[in-house]
Parts: C-alpha cells; structure tokens; sequence
C-alpha cells in the first residue's frame, strides 16, 4: 500500500514558564492510502499534539511530516483542502442552524454552490438529521452534535479523515451509528485517523493501531498482531503492556 | 437536613466561591480598583470649575481698567481650588469672525472681546457692553466661565459693563455635549466587547481552532471579523444618532461622511485592541476584566461626561493617550460646531496612529498565538 502520510522523526517541544516539555519525541510512521488508522495512549502521550502537527494546525519542533506528498510545515494550504479534521471539541457554532453550520464550512472549503446543497441535503439524511436542518446546533445534544460535527468535516469530500476521539461521551447507539459512518468513508476511499481512548473502537474499527506513550511510539501494528506478540488477550491488555499501569496526569 | 447542616454546606460552597475567584487574578484587579478610579475620576472631573482654561483675549483698550480686568481674570483662583481658573493670551485687532474660527479650531474656549474705549467709559462711569464667545459645544466648561464673567462684572464694576453673549453654535444643552461623545464611547466598548465574543470566545468555544483548520489565513479571519465590526458599529451610530436627534433633539450640524470617516478608523483602532486584548486572554472572564481595564480610564479620563477642561493635569495626560479623546473631539467638532475635515485634521492623524499601532499589534499577538 502507498503512503498517503509520511512521519518522520517528529517531534515537538513546547515551552511553558521557563520548562521545556517534549510532547513528541521522535516519532516516525507511515499512514496508508485507504486504511483506518489508529493513535492510543493515555493522556498526555502525544496524541494530540501530533495530531494538531498533521493536520498542520501547530508546527513541528523537528522532524517533517508529508500529507499526499505535500510538505506539513510549508505546503499547509495544500493539505487543508484535502482533509477533513472532527475535533474532539464539538466545535458547532450554537447560534446558527445545523445547514448554516454545514455551508460555513462548505463556503471555507470553496465547494460550489449546488454541489454543496446536495452534499447537505444527502449527509444530513445519512445521519438523520434532516429534520432538524434548520434548528439552531445550540440546542441539539451530545449525539446529534457528534454527527453534525463528522459531516461538517466530509462536506467538502476530503481524501483524509483526521477524528479526535470521535465516540468520547456518547451512549452505545451513537457510537455504533459512529463506528458505521467510519466505516462507509473507508469504503468510499478514504483514510481515517483516529485518536481513542476506546480499545474496543480501536480494536473492532482499525487496521492498523499506533501506540504512543510519554510522546515515544511505543508499538504500531493490526490489532491482531499487536496482541499476538505482547501475549495479551485483549487491545487493553497490550495498551497496559505497553505504557504501563501508572495513573497519568 | 437541620440548620446546622445548612449553614455548614453554605460555608462549604461560601469557601468554593471564593477560591475560583481569588484565583481569577485578572477579575480581582478590576474588582476592587474600579470603585476607586470612579471615584477619582468623577472627584476631580465633576468638581464645577475649569483649571488653566485657555482664553484668548482681544484687548484694543490701552487704558487701565482693562489691563486691571484682564490681570484679575488671569489670577483667578477659585476658594476652592489651587490652580489658576484661566490661561490668557493676548492679541488685538482681531473680529469677531475671526475669534469665532479660534474656537471652531479648538484653540480656545472662550474668547472676550474687549472694546477701544472700555477704560474710558468705566472712568467715566458710562455703560460699555463687551462680547464674550465661548465654546458652546462644551455646555459644561462655556456654563462655567460665563457664570464667572457675569459674577465679576457684577461684583467690579456695577452694573454699567454689560456682557454681549452670542450662541454661535446655536442653543445647546448638556446632551449636546453628551451625545456624541457617548457614541464614540459605544463604538469604543461595543467594538472591544464583540471582539472578545469573536475571538476570546470563540476560541473557548472551540469553533475559532475549527475554522482556523480550514483553508482559511489568519488574515482573512481577521479581515472578516474586522468588516463584521466596521458595518456593525456604523450602523449603530446611525441608528444612535437618528435617535437622539428624533427623541432628544439633539443636534447634527455637520457632516455624516465625516461622521463615518472618524468612526471607521477609530473602529478599526479599537478592533485591533479587542484582538490583542483577546490574544491575551486565557478565558472570557479575563477578557471582560482586562477589557474592563481598558474602557474604565476610556470612559471617565476622556471628557465623555465632563469636559477636559475641568479635570487636573494628571487627568489630562491620561486623556492624551487614550484614542477615545480624539474621538469624541472630532465627534463634537462635527456634530455640534458643525466644522469641516480641515478642523479634524489632527484628531484624526491621531486615531489614525493609533488604529495603525493597535491593529497592528492585535495581528502580531493573534499570529504569535498560533505559533
């Protein structure tokens, strides 16, 4: 399979009252064309942080990261129209309707006109909102604003899929309708990344799972053989196996 | 639950109240600092009298009693003050046409005239009316230095010299003054306050990090949120000056565009604070506290409410750097004495600094914060 994200010894140093924390030390890995990929760590891993590096949103300390062949750091306007980011923070704005939220996004996206009133009208039946289209976000709950939140983030049909923690909070039948989504765009071609803290999610949804730790990677393989060669039964296991049993800060 | 209980879970929660503000640094400095400024502020602001008033004063008299008159305008001090009520400047051969664009310029704030022959008449106990200009647009400083004349004339020299009080900008009152000062005022506080929604808040909400993942620049943000700002707040002072002209009588004697030239730069100043105010902030409440810091001296330092001319020397040098001050000069200098661009000149190469160092410096702080 071709690399559609190349990581290369990444790493990022943030400077913080005199301190300096490495928040990613290091890291290198490739993202498939067409995969569902994975990051897992407990909290302050690196995930995030990373994450906020390839979709060029802070710059790296060191290293380089390259998204469709398109350089992270100084090619960040080519890399934007191509991906599509779901931020942990459901980031709808309360006081406009879900289809003004959508053709925010679509307008900063430069999708045309017609295509994107069809592309609203086609994602908002897929997540069954369609008949809330023109209700304010501000008063929709946790599930409707997840689902609102992932279609605002294809309405411009990205070749890549960047999701923070995309079922945190939301009752089973969300998540399920989640991990569904997930998989249709897989089916349409496109790369997903995620970022959980769900080993189940990671375990049933991912073809391949990076482990991170102390902003090291740690492990990245399919879930099967992630378990297969550190002896665990489950994802859970292997993810303590890896970093650890410590309660992190 | 007994009272016991009640009263102990209230300490409890009492406690928690005052933890979460007590580390809220930012909204504990205003806290207790704005009573204080109120209070210096209206102190010395609101205190009835005008301290070193510039007066221009056309003497073609060369005999005694005017060299005597203007000697006791000059040294003035009220009971209760210490500095001198008047700053004068001498000059002759000068009319009325003339001194009366003196105080269009601003120059002055009042202007007496007096005549060739007031000593003589005054020796020769004769009536002799002299003619006093004031800056009407400031009800305030004119209501007070020709409450003075009327009492020293009355008190020096009986009732044979007469005072000559033309309204050259027509009858006004206090909302004169007022107006369009307090729409600059709310141009100033609206702009800072719904910049902060749109950064400081949005970042809090999340949406700003949204949108900043799109293919969209710094710049543009900052451009859409400035032209947001710039319609936003002349249409405000449309519909505000519409309204006190229809519902208080107020009067615009000049002209709208250069109404809206003033507001477009002094808005584009105050955009670029709420941007860097909004840099700075961590939360929303630090934004309101610091922003609150900023409109305080803003609103009681700038002779919103009372003229500059009644404050002391401290109270003016803050005035002098706040951009507030010249707007609310260019404001009434064209809405109440009615004058053209050449009289706002300098009010507005002022603001036009200021809104060139302030949005320059909201964009730097708003592009530093990204990396």
């Amino acid at each position: 399979m071709e690399p559609i994200i190349e990581v290369r010894n990444l790493s990022k140093v943030f400077k913080s009252r005199g301190r300096r924390i490495t928040a990613v030390d290091d890291v290198s890995f490739d993202v498939f064309n067409g995969e569902i990929f994975s990051m897992i760590g407990p909290n302050g891993a690196g995930k995030s942080t990373t994450f906020a590096m390839m979709t060029t949103l802070i710059k790296p300390t060191g290293g380089k990261i390259k998204v469709a062949g398109f350089d992270a750091e100084n090619e960040d306007d080519r890399i934007r129209p191509i991906i599509g980011i779901v931020p942990q923070k459901l980031s709808l704005y309360p006081d406009l309707t879900a289809r003004e939220n959508l053709e925010l996004m679509g307008n900063l996206y430069d999708v045309p006109k017609k295509v994107m009133e069809e592309r609203i009208e086609y994602y908002l039946k897929l997540v069954n909102l369609e008949n809330h289209a023109d209700r304010f976000t501000g008063g929709f709950s946790g599930g409707m604003k997840q689902r609102l939140s992932v279609i605002s983030a294809v309405i411009h049909d990205p070749q890549i899929i960047f999701w923070d923690e995309p079922t945190t909070g939301l009752d089973p039948q969300t998540r399920q309708a989640i991990w569904k989504l997930a998989r249709k765009f897989n089916s349409e071609g496109k790369t997903l990344i995620f970022s959980t803290h769900y080993m189940d999610e990671a375990d049933k949804l991912c073809d391949r799972v990076a482990v991170m730790n102390a902003g090291k990677l740690m492990a990245l393989d399919t879930p099967e053989n992630l378990k297969k060669t550190t002896n665990s039964a489950t994802l859970e296991d292997v993810f303590i196996h890896l970093t650890g049993e410590e309660i992190r800060d | 639950m007994d009272i016991k209980t009640e009263i102990r879970k209230s300490w409890i929660i009492m406690i928690k109240e005052f933890k979460q503000i007590l580390r809220k640094k930012a909204f504990m400095i205003p806290l207790f600092l704005f009573p204080i400024v109120m209070i210096i502020f209206f102190g010395y602001g609101m205190g009835g009298t005008v301290k070193n008033v510039d007066i221009l004063v056309i003497n073609d008299d060369t005999g005694t009693a005017s060299s005597a008159l203007v000697q006791e305008i000059g040294t003035f001090i009220p009971k209760y003050g210490d500095v001198k009520m008047f700053s004068i400047i001498y000059t002759k051969d000068m009319g009325q046409s003339e001194a009366e664009k003196k105080i269009d310029a601003g120059l002055y704030k009042a202007v007496l005239i007096i005549p060739p022959d007031y000593s003589e008449r005054v020796a020769r106990n004769e009536s002799v009316t002299l003619t006093l200009l004031t800056d009407s647009s400031d009800t305030t400083s004119s209501g007070i230095i020709i409450s003075f004349m009327k009492q020293l004339f009355a008190g020096t020299s009986g009732s044979l010299v007469t005072l000559n009080i033309p309204d050259i900008y027509g009858k006004l009152q206090y909302i004169d003054f007022l107006t369009p000062a307090v729409i600059a005022l709310t141009v100033f506080i609206g702009t800072i306050q719904t910049m902060g929604y749109a950064i400081a808040g949005e970042r809090q909400d999340g949406t700003l990090v949204r949108i900043m993942m799109t293919p969209v620049s710094r710049g543009a943000v900052i451009l859409g949120k400035t032209l947001h700002q710039l319609i936003l707040q002349l249409a405000r002072a449309v519909v505000l000056i519409i309204g006190a002209i229809l519902l208080l009588g107020v009067k615009m004697n000049g002209s709208w565009l250069l109404v809206a030239l003033v507001l477009i730069i002094f808005t584009f100043g105050a955009v670029g604070l709420g941007i860097a105010i909004s840099a700075v902030s961590e939360d929303m409440i630090s934004f309101q506290a610091i922003s609150m810091l900023v409109a305080f001296p803003s609103m009681f330092a700038t002779g919103v409410f009372y003229p500059l001319s009644s404050v002391p020397d401290w109270m003016r040098w803050i005035a002098y750097i706040v951009p507030l001050t010249y707007a609310n000069d260019a404001m009434r200098t064209i809405m109440v004495k009615g004058q053209g661009l050449a009289f706002i000149a300098n009010d507005l190469m002022i603001l036009l600094f200021f809104a060139i160092f302030y949005f320059g410096l909201g964009v730097y702080l708003f592009r530093r914060e990204a990396a």
